[in-house]
């Protein structure tokens, strides 16, 4: 059927090809300049950059990873972000849907309430923060870290719960109530099933957020390095090679942190990108 | 010409108490100054007083944990670990003491101080170190006139405070009070390659002319004259005009800058500093080095890409792993700018540095001091110049050791410059928004954007607005 | 007794989400909207109240101004290009295979490119501003430059010349960016019925027509939650300026940004009660921003 296509339209195509490598290329050659700097000496960095690595140099690795605990902090980083996304989730959705299915009063004021949360810059509150995490006990602890992050994920995830359950029909929540089923029941059993695209997409987009977060844990772990998060890692990294001029160091810790999560992304792209996809739609 | 801190130049370097720095190469490093006062009792201070004890004179309970913070940069923080915390688990056997090694000091520690949780020893030094005149203020650091007057671990008969130069004594104070140790000696002025000199048969430039004269032989064989980095530490480039400016001036122009004085820094010295280098800059300099951090100016310094850069005797011990066989750390004074400079060719920067603080109101201050008074110990100071090549303020600490090039260099230089030896300036550390602003606004002066004049009368500007600011607390100074 | 079971449903709900919000961001908040009236100096136990002063002293302050300036520029260019290129990218790869044979059909490779595309987004921040200080390298050495030193072409001081600093900065947003709303717009677009565009296409109309007569409006609202989510991110590139431009939004205050200047004026000046009416002023920036957004939005109802 492609076989008819006049020849304007296979120069379109190739232009279109043309754009979208071009952009594929920017997103990679800096990526591929990192990992390749991991294997240079200091004097190939500081020299003509397209040069490759004039040995395949694996000893800076070995030497980011006994330094940067990168092993360390990718699993506290696992911890922190999973119990996190989990609880904000599971919180978000609860309020999320009772603010957007019941009618109460004070409804719209706890809503504007958490939605005033999106407007507050994190870095206004953390000296209070801190007082306020030490208060109960959790400074230094993943736990207080989780909590937080939950706390400072749930105006965004409230607000756009909220639309999306707004969407939702109102036949399928009256019929199983008319059937019976209690509200917290409806709610686990039909409309989270039925939310499943937005919440999946909320989803992502919190654990690209706590994934990211550098600040909190900046402040509310200051005093355990063992506790510390991987964006915590490498900005540490990134002053010691400053310091001790260990380039190499600083690139192959880079490309540690970046790989495993390609290798996670690259295997669940087709469902992070089907989730995201069908959440903005809602 | 006649500044007062002209008169006082020989007094201030005996204050830094190393006029003979150097009795031969490597050798009889600071010993000199290791005579001094014999043993009187121990003042008494409010809180901690120091018996005569020599073994344990603040009556630490050998129980305690010691918490001790190390800004972990330039020195890592091995010295402390491996060596400082050592020898105090030595003394007492079977005692906690927890490390914390950061960059980020005030993030970590400012919530703590708040709180009233602190950590007993604080090393306050780097990006984010901490306003010590705030912390003062607030009664958080424990006086350390009680470990001046101690006894020295090595000999019981003197107290520490003969045992280190005296311009710990001197940089020690806060509102007049000894609060604040400083553990490193340090010299500052313009860095080069010694190798590279003597294989071309270049000859260090003692005046402008001649300096100029260099950077244009340089550059036919595209070496740069001079660099700095712009991007994260363009305070060495503010440094170095201060300093340039105390050559021309004598050191006055930098008490008057710290003290706030009036139009200070609207003085002719510091306008003709900043005009040549400035100057330098146009014709010698790369715009390039505008965007590069210290760690890539001094790789390229290392490549040969330029002559001379401002920084301070760290810098060997920085670059130790990249330092190639073709290239020799060694100090050139900054060279006479004027005919009638105040300060002759040869004077250099001769400074104390590295805080180390007690806090007073901790769980262990009497350990923090015994802390400090180890670090004053021979064998901590010694090995704290082994693990690191930099000197402390101990007396004759580094005697017999194998120093290395670049700091044999150093102590040659302090010898040649006899008194001629630039202060230190002080803002740095009491008005932090000032000295940021002008290590922003130096590179503004370097690029061109504007003129020497408009920086000067920038700086004074914000200077007269640190004055009036009453919630800046003001320090002074004398010489 | 089925209202008082929906009201104890609704308050269970509601109530650990509540708590946890309330004690860990509004307390913290309030304390700060507290300080704003201070001279808090970070240490002291002791605050002084000063009333409005700080917030006087904000309208003589040049980096405030100088930050909300840029915080301008950035509102505007970073949603409009990310927007633009996602839109354009998305449409070459959902589209670019033409409106004819079995439907719309994506090019060959578009899932490669989406994956490709999307892929800053899960970098940490701290790594994508390490990473583009190497790019941005103002010697020829950089990678940009070396690039360009091919071509014969100076070094450029990407980060150094205040002409270009800020544009550099939103460059690396933009860059981080796109993946994201590509897969937002493709999705739209995928979800666009065929019959749409084989109806326009039998009228003859051209791909670029095609875009902005069906697929554009249709996406409207997608778009306009992508709008939402840049607007907030302008406010922030904290990480970003931190490592790209240093503390002091080098050069010349080009690249100074509000949460910048805050930290600094509360954590290395001490100045916290100042600082905090900073963070307050900036509050109200945003909210302003958000409320004008929400009016333009209406995020209630969605239809396609």
């Amino acid at each position: 059927m492609a076989r008819n296509d006049p020849p304007r339209r296979s120069v379109l195509a190739g232009l279109s090809h043309i754009a979208l490598a071009v952009w594929a290329l920017l997103i990679i050659l800096p990526l591929l300049w990192t990992f390749l700097a991991s294997f240079k000496s200091n004097t190939e960095i500081f020299g003509d950059p397209l040069q490759l690595p004039g040995a395949l140099r694996l000893d800076s690795w070995g030497r980011a990873w006994d330094k940067a605990h990168i092993g360390r902090y990718m699993f506290n980083t696992v911890i922190v972000v999973f119990f996190g996304t989990a609880g904000t989730m599971v919180f978000g959705s609860m309020a999320a849907y009772v603010l957007a299915r019941y009618r109460f009063a004070g409804n719209r004021l706890i809503y504007y309430y958490f939605v005033a949360g999106l407007a507050f810059p994190v870095f206004l509150a953390l000296g209070p923060l801190f007082f306020v995490v030490k208060q109960f006990g959790l400074l230094d602890s993943h736990i207080g870290l989780i909590l937080v992050y939950i706390a400072y994920s749930l105006p965004f995830t409230v607000f756009f719960l909220a639309a999306f359950f707004r969407t939702l029909p109102e036949t399928v929540a009256e019929a199983a109530r008319i059937d019976g089923a209690s509200h917290t029941r409806t709610f686990f059993q039909i409309m989270v099933p039925m939310a499943k695209p937005g919440l999946v997409s909320i989803t992502i987009f919190n654990v690209l957020g706590q994934w990211n977060q550098y600040l909190l844990p900046l402040v509310l772990l200051a005093g355990d390095p063992d506790k510390w998060v991987l964006t915590q890692g490498i900005a540490r990294i990134s002053t010691l090679a400053g310091y001790e001029a260990d380039w190499p160091g600083l690139f192959a810790a880079l490309s540690m942190t970046i790989l495993p999560v390609m290798v996670v992304y690259i295997i669940f792209q087709r469902q992070i990108q089907s989730g995201l996809g069908a959440g903005a739609l809602k | 010409m006649t500044y007062p801190g002209e008169i006082t130049r020989r007094q201030l370097l005996r204050r830094i108490g190393m006029t003979a720095f150097v009795a031969g190469p490597g050798a009889g490093l600071l010993s000199a100054c290791a005579t001094g006062g014999g043993g009187g009792e121990p003042s008494a201070a409010p809180t901690i007083s120091a018996s005569a004890d020599a073994k344990n004179p603040f009556g630490v309970d050998p129980k305690k944990p010691l918490e001790v913070v190390i800004f972990s940069g330039g020195y890592g923080d091995a010295y402390a670990k491996d060596l400082h915390e050592e020898l105090y688990k030595k003394e007492f056997p079977g005692v906690t003491v927890k490390h914390n090694a950061t960059q980020a000091i005030g993030t970590q520690l400012r919530p703590r101080f708040i709180s009233g949780d602190v950590p007993d020893v604080l090393n306050n030094s780097g990006p984010e170190s901490m306003d010590l005149a705030a912390l003062a203020a607030e009664g958080h650091l424990a006086d350390l006139s009680v470990l001046f007057d101690a006894p020295s671990i090595d000999d019981p008969a003197k107290k520490v405070r003969d045992t280190v130069t005296p311009a710990v004594l001197d940089n020690a104070k806060i509102d007049g009070k000894d609060l604040v140790l400083n553990y490193t000696v340090s010299h500052r002025a313009l860095w080069y390659n010694a190798k590279l000199f003597a294989a071309r048969g270049w000859q260090l430039p003692k005046t402008w002319a001649e300096f100029t004269a260099l950077g244009d032989t340089a550059k036919q064989e595209d070496i740069l004259l001079f660099a700095y980095p712009g991007q994260k530490g363009p305070y060495y480039q503010l440094w170095n005009v201060l300093y340039t400016a105390a050559k021309i001036g004598g050191n006055q122009v930098l008490i008057d800058i710290d003290n706030l004085v009036d139009n200070a820094w609207n003085a002719e010295p510091m306008k003709q500093a900043v005009t040549a280098w400035v100057d330098v800059q146009a014709k010698y300099g790369d715009k390039a080095y505008f965007g590069l951090d210290h760690t890539q100016t001094q790789i390229k310094q290392l490549q040969n890409k330029l002559l001379f850069y401002p920084v301070g005797s760290w810098i060997e011990n920085e670059m130790a792993k990249e330092i190639p066989d073709d290239f020799e750390y060694a100090i050139a004074p900054i060279p006479d700018v004027t005919a009638a400079d105040a300060m002759p060719y040869g004077a250099i920067q001769v400074g104390v540095g590295e805080n180390f603080v007690v806090a007073a109101k901790g769980k262990n201050p009497q350990g923090g001091l015994e802390y400090l008074r180890i670090m004053l110990s021979k064998e901590g100071a010694r090995g704290f110049t082994e693990k690191t090549e930099n000197l402390t303020v101990v007396n004759g600490a580094a005697e017999g050791l194998d120093l290395p090039a670049g700091l044999r260099s150093a102590a040659r230089a302090q010898d040649a410059a006899g008194e001629n030896i630039i202060t230190d300036a002080r803002f740095e550390g009491w008005y932090k928004e000032l000295f940021d602003y002008g290590t922003q606004q130096i590179n503004v002066v370097m690029a061109g954007r504007i003129t020497p004049e408009d920086f000067c009368a920038k700086m004074q500007k914000k200077a007269d607005a640190v004055k009036k600011d009453d919630a800046v607390a003001k320090q002074t100074r004398s010489q | 007794m089925e209202r008082l079971r929906k009201y104890g449903f609704v308050a269970g709900f509601l109530a650990v989400p509540l708590v946890l919000y309330s004690v860990f961001v509004i307390s913290p908040y309030v304390q700060a909207f507290q300080l704003s009236l201070t001279s808090w100096n970070g240490y002291s136990s002791i605050v002084q109240y000063v009333g409005l002063d700080n917030f006087g002293r904000l309208f003589g302050d040049e980096v405030f101004w100088q930050a909300l300036r840029n915080h301008g520029v950035i509102l505007l260019v970073l949603p409009i290009v990310t927007i633009a290129i996602a839109l354009f990218l998305s449409f070459l790869l959902n589209l670019g295979g033409g409106p004819r044979g079995a439907g719309m059909r994506g090019v060959w490779g578009s899932t490669f490119y989406r994956v490709v595309f999307f892929f800053p987004q899960v970098l940490a921040v701290a790594v994508v501003g390490v990473l583009f200080q190497a790019v941005y390298r103002p010697d020829a050495d950089g990678v940009i430059n070396g690039v360009l030193a091919r071509f014969g072409v100076e070094p450029v001081g990407w980060l150094t010349e205040p002409g270009l600093a800020l544009w550099s900065l939103i460059a690396v947003m933009i860059w981080q960016g796109v993946g994201f709303y590509v897969v937002l717009f493709s999705a739209g677009m995928a979800a666009i019925p065929k019959d749409y565009f084989e109806a326009a296409a039998l009228d003859g109309a051209g791909r670029v027509r095609l875009f902005f007569a069906i697929t554009l409006p249709l996406l409207r609202d997608t778009v306009q939650v992508g709008w939402i989510y840049l607007g907030i991110a302008a406010f922030d590139g904290f990480a970003l300026v931190q490592v790209l431009a240093g503390d002091k939004g080098e050069p010349d205050g080009a690249t100074t940004i509000l949460p910048v200047t805050i930290y600094k004026t509360a954590f290395a000046y001490n100045k916290v009660g100042y600082a905090c009416a900073m963070g307050v002023a900036l509050f109200f920036l945003t909210v302003t921003f958000a409320v004008l957004t929400l009016r333009t939005t209406r995020r209630e109802r969605v239809e396609l």
